[in-house]
């Protein structure tokens, strides 16, 4: 997802300066993100340039300066919220790369990939279950929603390891230049 | 760990890590005459007490065929079946069927509830073909599965989730050595299926040994910390899975993007 327009989101409401940002950050997505202060000050910088951002008030104790959204910066943000996720499907796993080299190596191991790929999920989803199950104990049911995201994508990807290892891969699929 | 209590002091046969073994499938195929949904071509598996084991594969895959063979409910065509160190396939029908009812509780995906007769009547059943008043065990299940409202209600009058937990208690009502449950959640609404699910969690971590058959990889990694998966009538894996305490950012990253220049 896109930090800019996170931050954005964060300031709408309350002015904040970038430590603060950072914290507000981490506490809403629950330790499921990383990032460093430094990504933040330089996202507040070009949102400043770009006038989305504006100083609210005189830099205070040790520099630190507070921020607010402009105009400019609700429209963006409204904008964005507004606009549906769309355009290319976001692979960003090494599985899909590793099945296609697999197919096209002669005696490439498809089966026992796929056999240790399903494993690795299925203990995925265990860790993700605990994770669900702690958030709604916390009381964070909207953390609770993201990691169900995350199970059902997970289950997903497991089905996609059955579809695959009930296809009998011969070599055929690496032929195809 | 997963906070399992093992009850009992009968070892069935030497099963690892001091563990007692209760189910053993050696060598299973089962043949079906005319089709090949649902065979099982050479199943060998042990299952401990005190285990809750997930079983799952696609539809016919064997999975369900492989429940029904530890349950008694049907004979393999070669290899052995042993529970609790009964050779199942050494008891005749009449012995078998004593078997089932004595040591198996079984838990459908619908219900099979008498509709004749009421809830308490209906968890009632096996107890008396034990010839058995069970009238106390029956109320403590109806307690612990928060159904002693609905006792004298007919399975018509009872909701789904209700439904499944009389099955629950009627399966339950003769302390079986082994639960078995075939896709007890696949009736029921997500909600009420969670509601099913965490109450066989808690019979099993009161030391129920469980072989749940399901096709929900969400439920099953939930509650089961193993996971056998069948295809074709064969075992194609045989996972532990482990519940360490992991810190979210080890199980989800969502990434972010910097604003470009």
């Amino acid at each position: 997802m896109s930090l800019k327009y996170g931050v954005l989101g964060l300031l709408k409401g309350e002015p904040l300066h970038g430590y603060e940002v950072k914290n507000r950050f981490e506490a809403m997505l629950g330790g499921t993100w990383d990032v460093n202060i430094g990504q933040i000050y330089t996202t507040l910088q070009r949102l400043e340039r770009d006038g989305l951002v504006r100083p609210a008030g005189p830099r205070g104790d040790r520099g630190k300066q507070l921020y607010e959204l402009s105009p400019e910066g609700q429209k963006a943000l409204d904008q964005w919220l507004a606009q549906p996720d769309s355009g290319p499907q976001q692979l960003h796993e090494d599985i899909y790369v590793k099945l296609l080299l697999a197919a096209r190596i002669a005696n490439g191991d498809l089966q026992g990939m796929l056999a240790r790929q399903k494993r690795a999920y299925l203990q995925r989803l265990r860790d993700l279950n605990r994770l669900e199950e702690r958030a709604r104990r916390d009381g964070r049911l909207d953390l609770a929603r993201l990691v169900r995201g995350a199970l059902l994508h997970t289950e997903a990807d497991l089905k996609w390891m059955d579809e695959l290892s009930s296809e009998r891969f011969g070599t055929e699929g690496a032929k195809t230049e | 760990m997963d906070g399992r209590i093992v009850v009992g002091t009968f070892r069935y046969g030497g099963g690892e890590n001091g563990m007692s073994e209760l189910v053993r499938l050696t060598d299973v195929t089962k043949v079906y005459q005319g089709g090949l949904t649902g065979a099982l071509n050479g199943i060998s598996v042990s299952i401990e007490k005190g285990e809750f084991t997930a079983i799952m594969g696609p539809s016919g895959s064997g999975k369900s065929t492989m429940l029904n063979l530890v349950a008694g409910l049907d004979r393999p065509t070669s290899g052995t079946i042993a529970v609790g160190g009964t050779d199942l396939g050494k008891l005749g029908e009449a012995g078998l069927a004593r078997f089932r009812r004595d040591h198996i509780g079984f838990v459908f995906q619908f219900f099979y509830l008498l509709p004749n007769l009421t809830a308490l009547e209906n968890i009632l059943i096996p107890a008396q073909l034990m010839g058995n008043v069970a009238t106390a065990r029956a109320a403590e299940l109806l307690d612990q599965l928060g159904i002693t409202d609905v006792a004298d209600r007919y399975p018509a009058r009872l909701s789904g989730g209700q439904q499944q937990r009389v099955a629950v208690a009627r399966a339950l009502i003769n302390n079986p050595m082994l639960l078995l449950a075939d896709e007890p959640t696949g009736a029921l609404d997500t909600h009420t299926g969670e509601q099913v699910m965490e109450l066989l969690a808690g019979l099993h971590r009161q030391g129920q040994t469980i072989l749940l058959v399901t096709h929900d990889a969400k439920l099953a990694t939930r509650h089961a910390a193993r996971v056998i998966s069948v295809m074709d009538g064969k075992i194609v894996d045989d996972a532990r899975l482990e519940s360490p305490e992991r810190a979210p950012s080890d199980v989800i990253r969502v990434r972010t993007e910097e604003v470009s220049r």
